[in-house]
Parts: C-alpha cells; structure tokens; sequence
C-alpha cells in the first residue's frame, strides 16, 4: 500500500474499542441501522405469532382482550415506524454512497444522530408492552377512543415514541435527497445514476411530504390529551376526521414509502442476473415518479365508509385505479430485463420472484378494494389483512430478503447459503400463502379485523386454525434465514469481488472492504460502468481518479452540480464524535420525560439537547479550511468552502423547510376543515384574536425578514458593527413579531380548551411563536460566529442558511397572521 | 352461536350485497387471469435459456405495462361508478327510517311508529322483506361500524355526526351484524341480530315492541328495582328509567344478550349475571357479586317474562 | 430548449392542482351550500372547465417533452454521456409522466360524468 493510500485510510479509520461507538461513517451507521430495524422485524413477527395462536381456535384465551389489543396495535406500529421505514434508510445510508461512489452520504452526524433517536425511540416503545403500559389505539390511533377513552400513558407513548422517530426519518430524507442531487460521482448525468437513486430520491421527498402532516396530527391529538384543547372533542367542535385525513395523507404514501425502495433493490438485482442493462430505464423513472405523485391522491380511500360525498368517494377511488398503471409498468419493465439476458440461477432472483408473484396479488386485491361498493364490504376486515400483507410482504419484505443475499457478501465479505437460501424460500413462500390468502376468505365471510377472539361456528374456525398453522411455517422460513445470516463463518472463504459480476459502482467494494469506500472517485459514463467501461475497476484502485488522497488527513469527498454532476466543491465531512449520541439522547429524554409528565426532568432534558446540538454544530459545520482551493486530482482544483444553493447546508435547510411548512400547512389545513364542518366558525358569540394583533405581528415579521436580508448583505463588509446592529435590530422585531401574536389571543381572552376555533388559533400561534424562537437562536448564533471569527465577511454559510430560514419564517408569521385576523371577517 | 344466523358478505340477502358480491366475483375472475398470464410470464423469463430482442421486449412494457391496464382499469372504474349512485342513494320519503346508535359495546336502537312515537329498543332490527330501509347511524362515544355484510356494505358510526345507510333485505332469515371498526376493549364482542321477516310479521312485532311493560307475579320485578338495575336499564311502565344500557322492556323477545354475544336463554343469562365480565371483557356493566342464587333465579325468570 | 429535473413534476403537479381543485370543490360545495336534493350540477360544471384547463397545460408539456426527446438523432435507451441524450432522456420520462397524468385527470373526470349528487 502506498503513501496516498496510507493516508486516506489513517483519514477514514474506524475507532476502535469503546470509541467504536462514536463512529458516524455510513458503512458503520448503515450496518447499525440495519441490525437494529431487522431486530425490530423479529419483535413484530413474534407479536404477528402470539395473534395467531389466540386466533387458532375460536373463544381462546391464550390473551386477554387487552392484551391482544396491545399486541396488534404495537404490531402494526413497529412494523411499520420501527421496520418499514427504517430498512430503507438504513439500506440507503449503507449503500447509496457506494452506488455513486461516494465516500459517505453529505451529513454523517445527522445519520448517526437519526439512528441513536431511532434506537432510542424504539426501545422505548417496544418496552411500555412490558410493562402492560402499551398504546391500545390500533397503528391508526383514531381520537376520541385514543382521547378521552384511554386517559393511561400508553397513546402518550405511542404518539411522543413514534414522533420522534418520525423526525428521525425526515433527518435520514434530506440526508439521502442531498445526497442523490449532490454527491454524484462527476459525470453521473441523470439519465446515468443507477436506478436505486432514482428510487430514493423519490421516496425521500415523499417522506418529506407525508410523514409533516402527521407529525401535526401527533401534535394535535397530544395537545387534546396533556392540555385538553379540544381539536377532535365533538361536544366543543372538534371533529375526529380531522385525524382521519391527517392520519391517511401520512398514511397511503406510506405504503409506497415501504414499497418503492424495495423495489428499488429488485432493479438492482434483475440486470445483474440478467447480464443485461434494465430494459425501459425511462419507464421505471415514470414508475417511480409517478407513483410518488399518485400516492398522494389516495388517502381517502382508507375512509370511504366514514359517510363522505359519493363523488369525493368517486375522485379518490379513481385516482386509486390510476397508481395501478406505474406499479404495472415496474413489473413489465423486470420480467422484459428477464426475457432479453441470460438469466443466471440463484437465491436473490427466487425471492425476486416470490415478491413478485405476491406483490403481483396484493395488487390486484388492492385495485378491488379501491372499487369504493367492494370496499364497502371488504373494508375493516380480514380481506384488508390478507390484502395489505400481501401488498407489503410481497412488496417489501421478499425484495429486502433478496436484497440481503444480494449484499450480504458486499458488506461482510462472505456469501450466504444458496442451499439454506432455497429452503427459506419455500418455507417463507409456502408458510405465507398458507397464512394470508384464506384471509381474503375469512373477511368476506364476516370476520372483522381487530378482534381478540370470535365465536365457533361461524365458518372462521378452520379458516384461522389453517391460517395459524401458515403464520409457523413462514416463521420457520425466517429461523432458518436467520440461522444463514448469523452462522459462524469463520472457514469460508472470502467471497470474490464483485460476487455477482454486476455492473454498478457498489461492486467496486474490495474484499474485505475497506473503510474508505473508493479508492479513487471515478468518471462516470455509463449506466453500468462496471460492464462498460474499459479498465475501470484498475483506475479506481490504483488512485487514477479524483481525491485518492489526504493530504491534510481530514475526511472529503466529492459535491457535484445537480443535473450534469460537474464537480463543484471539495466537501469536508465530519468524522468521529460522540455528541450526536448525547444530542439523541437529551433529545430523547424531552419525549420520554414528556410522556409521564415529568416536566423537571423534561426541560433540563431539553435544555441539555439544545446545548448539546449547538456545540455539535458549532465545532462541527461550516468550518473555514485552511486554504479555499484544493487539487483534487486529474488537474482539477475545487473550492472547500462554498455558500448558498451550491452547498450541501443550504439544500438541507431548504428541504428540511419543505417539510416543516408542510407540517405548518396541515394545521392551517385543520383551521379550514372546521370552517367546513361547522355553521358558524368562528362561533358567532366568541371573541377571535382581533385584526389589530396578528396584523401588526405580520408587519414586525415583515421588518425582521427585510433586515435579515441586510445582514445578510451586510456581513459581506469587512467591518462587522453594521451587520450586529442590523442583526439586533432583527432579533428585536422577531421578538415584537411573538409578543404581539401572542397579544391578539391572550388580550381576548381566548381560551383554547373552551371551542375548537380558540384552539385551532392558538396552536397556529404557538408554532409560529416556536419558530420565531427559533430564527432568534439562530440570530444570535450567527453574531456570536462572527464574533469568534467562525464566520466572516467571505466564508458566510451560516448567515446565508439563516437567511433561508428566515424566508420560510416570513411565509409562516404572514399565513398565520392572515389566517387568523382576515378569515374571520370573510366567513 | 346460532348456525343460521349467516354472517357472510357473500351469503348475499340483499340487493346491496348482490350487487357487491357479483362485482367480486367479476373481479376475482379477473384478477386470477391476470396473475396467471404474469407470473406464468416471470417464471417463463426466468427459466428460458433464449434471449429475446429488445424491440419484442419492449413491446410487452408498453402493451402489458401500461396499454393494456390502463383499458382494463377504465372499464372497471366505469363498472364501480356505475353502481355506486344506486348505493349511496337515500331509501324513498316514507321508507321506514331507523335510529341506530353505537355505544361501547352495544347498538341502541330507536323505531319510529306511524304516530311519530320513538320505540327503543337494542341490540336485535328487525325488518320487513323486499322493502328499502334508511339508516341513521350515530355514535354515543367512540367511532363505531354497523355492518350486516349479507344485506350490504358498511358505515361508520362517527360521533358529531349522523351518518346513513340505505339497505334492502331480499330474504327472509336471521342474520347477524358487527361493529367493523376497532372501539376498544370489547370490539371483538359488539355484535347484534337482525331478523327479516314479512311485512305483517314485521307491523306484529312493531305493534308489540311499542308497547309498556305489564306486570306479572314475579319477585323479580323488585329485585330489578332494589339492587340497582334500574339505574343503567330502563323497563318502560316501571320506575326503571336509566339511559346509560340498553332499554329492556321486551328483552324476553330478543334472541341474544350481552349484544349478540350470547343466545337469549335462561341457562346463558344466569352465566351473564354471574360471570359478566368473564363473558364480556371490558363491558360496562358491573358484576353483581353481592346477588344470591334466590335473586338471580327470580331476575332471569323476570327477564325473560319481558316478551 | 433546455429542461431540467423541475420539468419532470409539472404533468403530475397539473393532475394535482386538478385533483385538488376538483375534491376541494367537491367537499366544500357538498358540506356547505348543498340544495334539497343534492344535486351536484354546478361542480360537475366546474369540474369539466378544470379538465379542460389542465389536459391543455399537460398536452403542452407532453408535445414539448416529445420534442425533446426525439431531438437530433434520438434512439432509445438514452444513455450516452452527452447532454443531448441526458436532454431525451428527461424529454421521454417527462412525456411518460404527461401520458399517465392526463389518464389520470381524466379517470377524475370520469367520476363527474356518473355521479350527478352529493350523497
């Protein structure tokens, strides 16, 4: 090994011993990640196991009513917050960077601060069960049943448990759409990148999308509990729908969440053991956007018995019908890949195989059930059960045990079982289908879902017993895929490199990998660079591309621009630090402590985290190099520090922004929905926050953004006075912009736990008055920069992401204000 | 659990479960054909040794992929549109209208007679045969489901609200009902009883619903009054006037107890007084421990003289 | 003309704000301002004016998006490293995306031609 690559490996070395724990490369999180959500897939699966041995015979005892409900609500929950969501990120996070031949994703920390909350969280929800503390509301926790007919701790659970994790996993999609748009390997064109990355750039700004409303609905419904505002108490105006719809436009893109990175795997795979590129690269690019888009249009549907308008039925059943053809083309586009190679035997494809022929019944059950008269029928019952695993094994755990063969040597460096691998597929297949397809019979037959026992003689009893025995022999399955996973494998022999002989840039993995990801970043021009281009994988080892040093021995990889992957910065990234453990931690203990209402414990907790992130992102972002310019190889110099939309910080604020107005605009879109339900809102006899208040707050806004725009511009001086004094000036009209939003319902004496219109304003208040604190700290964040020299009059990230902040800031103060002060005098 | 009471979507008694049934059964032969020519396409791609031109290949993307779903899936939209009207559409003016309202765990049912007086009655509807009916369903606290899968589809009961539902029973029979949507603890055990009968069987037991409770030579009547049921049940013509249960003036008439849980015999109800939460985990009712075996027999020989 | 990653969304965000616009108007006239007997006519109206507009918009994009894709010497897949191919790539994808949101618009259409009330 020569001197160069000596340094890039002391540069991105593992710590070792204790201090393992503070590692933040994605090989390390990524493998974490993993574990811990396949952990979490075990829970479950042992749950789904006790359900169905309550369920095998008719009037059984084996749980009690509430146990059983505690035990199917955790089921779906964990299923779906603590596996589901997480594998994708977790899969991505370990191989998105070597797909595009990155040496880690643009925000280590950030990863490893979602994965520490993600364990966190989990544990913490998984162990109320335990305790016979667990939530009992169903996955869907509809209100008033989880308000104010279970008043114990376990929907607080629920709801602070799985928040958390939810902002988690909005961490983990700004970190992999940065990654997709920005980290591309130079000349990786979009019509280059592999389809994994078109994938996840699309299910990543669907999670930006779905997971903020419900996130609001969390908010809502926690606000009801600790603080009794009303919002879905119909004896003060509240309304349970609200929820509803809330709870579905998280919950159907959900769905496609899971199922599109599976997928994802799937085209990955199939070209490898095709021999052949993807057949229809454009149309799977349409499937994936597509679907994205459509998925957005189908929550109601999870609501068409709940008495709504026959065309609003009829709107969402269609769109229902359309989100069938992309899912059709995918299919069309694999088995068209198949049909032109030579197709090479092996364990992956035959669980590509059992997704399909599974997915593919799911699907077609699911376009019934979106046929509004069937699901009048189906709906709520076994038929959806059977449905929705058909949809969701099918779709995403069968592509995930694909994909673990396919990278299984990829990450240990040893291959699995092909034997084994055959017999878990015929147990997991034939256990599955034993299982879940005499469902769709039980349900039509008259077996609601969620319930704990039923009565003999209703033509259940075999249905179920068969259904049982089903559920043991897929059970089975995964004890012997489990056994190939964990087998000691010590006298293998390492597995070859690029095992698969596939052509994409994670095959460039040495075996046993090292730490650095790539040796060298290549050139990209092709979509299978592997099979294309000449003397490739040669290049790469022998250092013949970009950054194949480390000369400073600090962590760096590539930034490039979005569409044509030009290479645009030379990115630092932070390496190993235990504060983003402590930041989940503190973090943690905010919604932990929160949940028993131990509010002591709650705020030192808080004001723990919030030191503990600033620390984290005072010493760890933003920083000046110790030169601007550097030669990155092949006789190109690139900038280090860059601000405004070429830098990876300003693309996070943004699509972190995305998302919080997103979550923003569910509680305006609440405010509405009462306007719709009710006949006078506001009630004609309640005083509302006045015009005067939220007016003025709008104009202090107003001041505050325009002169954030001039500190902005001022801090380009050298001289930094101008720029404090315009920032303080700027804190001071943010701080007149809270007060008097706060004054409109506080000198009305607006009680929120009186009617629904008081509260809706005043969680629109509160927000907005949270966010102004926030742009405040942040203010001040940036003075106190450039008063350590950490920010200058050139290197102004901060200042610049501030400002960004600032402009989303602006829309939220004024919709609120307006909202507020003017819908009142229109209705 | 009494066999005939069919509980099945596809046991279809009524035009809205004919309907839906047949649709199920066009879909499902549907949907079969299509499983079968794709996977038979996938396991084909995968164990032919030939390779196939792309230009066929892509062919099938665009014909199977998206020309061909998109016809069958307009077809079938067109298809669920088209009955859709008919099932959302209200029953007549004049159809017999009833109030049903979910209470945890049981359905409070209100008739209206040809004066305009309500009679309440619970957990049992009955109908007429070949007549349309509308539904008002309301909730009391939680969001419930009225499901009677053999006459037709289902609708949540959603409190604030009052939701409809038309249905039209085709066959005479006993038929069961469920609450669909999950409501808590005893979910899996909020269930009624509908019978349907002819019209001049119906108009009887209307006539006979409507009536007050006449009193007989029982204890029973005062072991009701003294340890406290009154409080919960109402018993029209006694002092017994509680909301909070179901209204049991001609609960000796009614086939089941504990909403549908259990058949209405005395053998069943001496176990629901002795045993009532181990038959229904999370009722509402307390369990009456204190009740002698002298008190229970006189309350079920009373109980079921309420015809 | 050039295109960019942008251009892929705009046939799916005109099946959007036409979906939306159509439930929107659909939700709001039903629950509010809804005659006796429930007849739907004036967002049936509504709604055929929405669908005119936004199959116009994504025929537009569509006809563009073809141009691009079938600009100079254009065989699929698309894969060269040039940005002429990178340009009919995203030309093709986003005619792809306009064909499945104008079926889609018009599957919502649809809806508006069977059901003539609010219940």
């Amino acid at each position: 090994m020569n001197e160069q690559a000596q340094r890039l490996l002391e540069a991105w070395r593992t710590p070792k011993g204790w201090r393992y724990w503070s590692a933040v490369n994605n090989s390390e999180v990524g493998l974490w990640y993993t574990i811990t959500a396949f952990a979490f897939l075990l829970f479950g699966g042992l749950l789904a196991l006790a359900m169905r041995i309550q369920l095998a015979v008719p009037d059984n005892d084996f749980l009690t009513a509430d146990q059983y409900n505690q035990v199917f609500t955790m089921h779906g929950s964990v299923m779906m917050f603590l596996f589901a969501v997480p594998i994708l990120e977790a899969i991505s996070i370990l191989l998105l960077p070597q797909m595009m031949g990155a040496r880690d994703l643009p925000f280590p920390r950030l990863s490893a601060y979602g994965f520490w909350s993600f364990l966190i969280g989990g544990i913490f929800v998984c162990g109320s069960l335990f305790f016979g503390a667990g939530p009992r509301g169903g996955w869907f926790m509809y209100p008033p049943m989880t308000t104010e007919y279970q008043t114990d701790v376990g929907a607080d659970i629920w709801l602070l448990g799985l928040s958390f994790i939810e902002i988690a996993s909005i961490a983990a999609a700004v970190e992999l759409i940065v990654g997709v748009l920005k980290c591309r390997p130079p000349g990786m064109r979009l019509n280059l990148i592999p389809l994994y990355a078109w994938y996840i750039l699309v299910v990543a700004a669907m999670i930006l999308f779905a997971f903020p409303p419900l996130i609001a609905g969390d908010l809502l419904m926690e606000l009801e509990r600790a603080l009794d505002w009303p919002f879905f108490d119909v004896s003060r105006g509240g309304d349970p729908m609200l929820w509803q719809h809330l709870f579905w436009i998280f919950g159907h893109p959900e769905v496609y969440i899971v199922f599109l990175p599976s997928i994802a795997l799937v085209a990955m795979i199939v070209p490898t053991f095709a021999r052949t590129p993807m057949v229809g690269y454009g149309w799977i690019v349409l499937a994936a956007v597509g679907t994205g888009f459509l998925s957005f249009g189908l929550w109601v549907h999870h609501m068409f018995t709940t008495g709504l308008p026959g065309i609003t039925i009829g709107i969402f059943s269609a769109a229902s019908e359309a989100v069938a053809i992309p899912t059709g083309v995918q299919i069309f586009c694999f088995i068209a890949t198949l049909l032109v190679g030579r197709v090479t035997k092996s364990v992956c494809l035959l669980f590509v195989l059992a997704g399909l022929a599974t997915f593919i019944i799911g699907g077609l059950t699911g376009v019934m059930v979106a046929i509004a008269p069937f699901d009048y029928q189906a709906h709520d019952t076994y038929f959806i059960v059977g449905h929705l695993h058909y949809v969701l094994v099918g779709g995403t755990i069968f592509p995930i045990v694909a994909g673990v063969y396919y990278f299984y040597p990829l990450v240990t460096g040893k291959q699995l079982s092909e034997r084994l691998g055959t017999i878990a597929f015929w147990l997991m297949m034939i256990g599955f289908n034993v299982s879940f397809f005499p469902m769709h019979i039980t349900g039509l037959i008259g077996m609601p879902r969620r319930v704990y026992t039923y009565p003999a003689g209703m033509g259940f009893d075999n249905l179920n017993m068969i259904s049982s025995i089903g559920a043991f022999v897929l059970a089975a399955g995964f004890v012997v895929f489990l056994w190939d996973l964990l087998r000691p494998k010590g006298k293998q022999p390492l597995a070859p490199r690029n095992v698969w002989n596939a052509g994409t840039l994670e095959w460039l993995a040495e075996v046993p990998d090292q730490p650095w990801g790539v040796r060298s970043i290549p050139i990209i021009k092709s979509r299978y660079p592997l099979w294309d281009q000449e003397n490739f994988v040669r290049d790469v080892d022998e250092g013949k591309f970009y950054l194949p040093d480390a000369e400073e021995g600090l962590r760096e990889t590539l930034v490039t621009s979005t569409v044509e992957a030009t290479p645009i910065q030379c990115l630092r990234v932070p390496g190993p630090t235990f504060l983003t453990l402590g930041a989940a931690v503190f973090t943690g203990g905010v919604f932990i402590f929160g949940t028993f209402h131990w509010y002591v414990a709650t705020c030192i907790s808080g004001v723990l985290a919030f030191f503990t992130i600033l620390a984290w992102l005072w010493t760890g972002t933003a920083i000046i190099p110790e030169k601007t310019e550097k030669d990155v190889g092949l006789g190109l110099t690139l900038p280090i520090y860059v601000s405004g939309p070429d830098a990876v910080g300003w693309w996070a604020m943004f699509i972190t922004m995305l998302g919080d107005m997103t979550a923003f605009m569910s509680l305006v879109f609440g405010y509405f929905f009462y306007w719709t339900v009710h006949e006078d809102f506001p009630p004609k006899d309640v005083d509302g926050p006045g015009v005067i208040w939220p007016l003025v707050s709008v104009i202090c806004t107003l001041i505050a953004w325009t002169l954030m725009l001039l500190s902005r511009k001022s801090n380009r001086r050298e001289g930094a006075g101008v720029f404090y004094i315009i920032t303080v000036l700027s804190v001071v009209m943010a701080c007149c912009a809270a007060g008097s939003l706060v004054a409109g319902p506080w000198l009305h004496q607006m009680d929120p736990t009186e009617h629904v219109y008081q509260s809706s304003v005043c969680v629109l208040v509160l927000w907005t008055v949270v966010h102004l604190a926030v742009g405040v700290v942040m203010q001040l964040y940036c003075m106190a920069r450039r008063a350590a020299g950490k920010m200058t009059h050139r290197f102004d990230a901060d200042i610049v992401n501030v400002t960004l902040y600032w402009h989303f800031m602006m829309l939220t103060a004024g919709i609120t204000g307006l909202t507020i002060a003017l819908f009142p005098l229109a209705a | 659990m009494n066999e005939s009471a069919s509980q099945s979507a596809l046991d279809s008694a009524g035009q809205g479960a004919e309907k839906i049934a047949e649709l199920f059964y066009w879909m499902t032969a549907g949907a079969a054909v299509i499983w079968i020519v794709v996977v038979g396409l996938a396991v084909y791609a995968i164990t032919s040794r030939r390779e196939h031109p792309v230009r066929l290949t892509s062919w099938l993307v665009i014909g199977g992929g998206a020309v061909v779903p998109t016809i069958v899936l307009t077809l079938l939209l067109s298809y669920g549109l088209a009955i859709l009207p008919e099932l959302q559409r209200p029953a007549p003016e004049g159809s017999l209208t009833i109030e049903v309202a979910g209470v945890r765990w049981w359905w409070r049912v209100h008739y209206t007679d040809q004066n305009g007086g309500r009679i309440t009655t619970a957990n049992e509807i009955h109908l007429p045969v070949n007549q349309p009916v509308e539904f008002k369903l309301t909730s009391e606290d939680v969001i419930h489901s009225f499901w009677i899968p053999s006459l037709g589809g289902k609708v949540d009961m959603m409190p604030g609200r009052t939701n409809r539902l038309k249905l039209h029973p085709t066959r005479e029979g006993v038929y069961s009902g469920v609450c669909a949507e999950y409501c808590g603890t005893a979910h899996a055990q909020m269930r009624f009883r509908v019978v349907v009968t002819d019209q001049a069987t119906f108009d009887e037991w209307l006539t006979n619903q409507a009536k007050d409770y006449q009193a007989n030579s029982g204890t029973g009547e005062s072991t009701f009054l003294a340890r406290g049921c009154s409080a919960c049940h109402a018993i029209r013509g006694t002092s017994a006037d509680g909301v909070v249960g179901p209204d049991l003036t001609h609960f000796g008439s009614r086939l089941s107890i504990a909403a549908g849980v259990l058949d209405n015999t005395t053998e069943n109800l001496k176990l629901w007084l002795n045993d009532t939460h181990g038959v229904k985990p999370g009722v509402e009712m307390p369990e009456f421990e204190s009740l002698s075996v002298d008190e229970i027999e006189s309350l079920v020989a009373f109980l079921g003289s309420l015809q | 003309m050039n295109i960019n990653l942008w251009w892929l969304t705009f046939s799916p965000l005109c099946w959007a704000s036409h979906f939306l616009a159509s439930y929107l108007t659909t939700a709001i006239y039903c629950a509010k301002f809804t005659s006796a007997d429930s007849d739907a006519m004036p967002v049936r109206i509504a709604v055929a004016i929405f669908t005119a507009i936004a199959l116009t918009m994504i025929a537009t994009i569509g006809v563009t998006s073809l141009r691009v894709h079938r600009m100079g010497h254009a065989t699929l897949p698309h894969d060269d490293d040039t940005p002429r191919d990178e340009q009919r790539f995203l030309g093709f994808a986003a005619l792809l995306l306009s064909i499945l949101s104008g079926i889609a618009t018009l599957f919502t259409a649809l809806v508006f031609f069977f059901m003539e009330t609010c219940h």
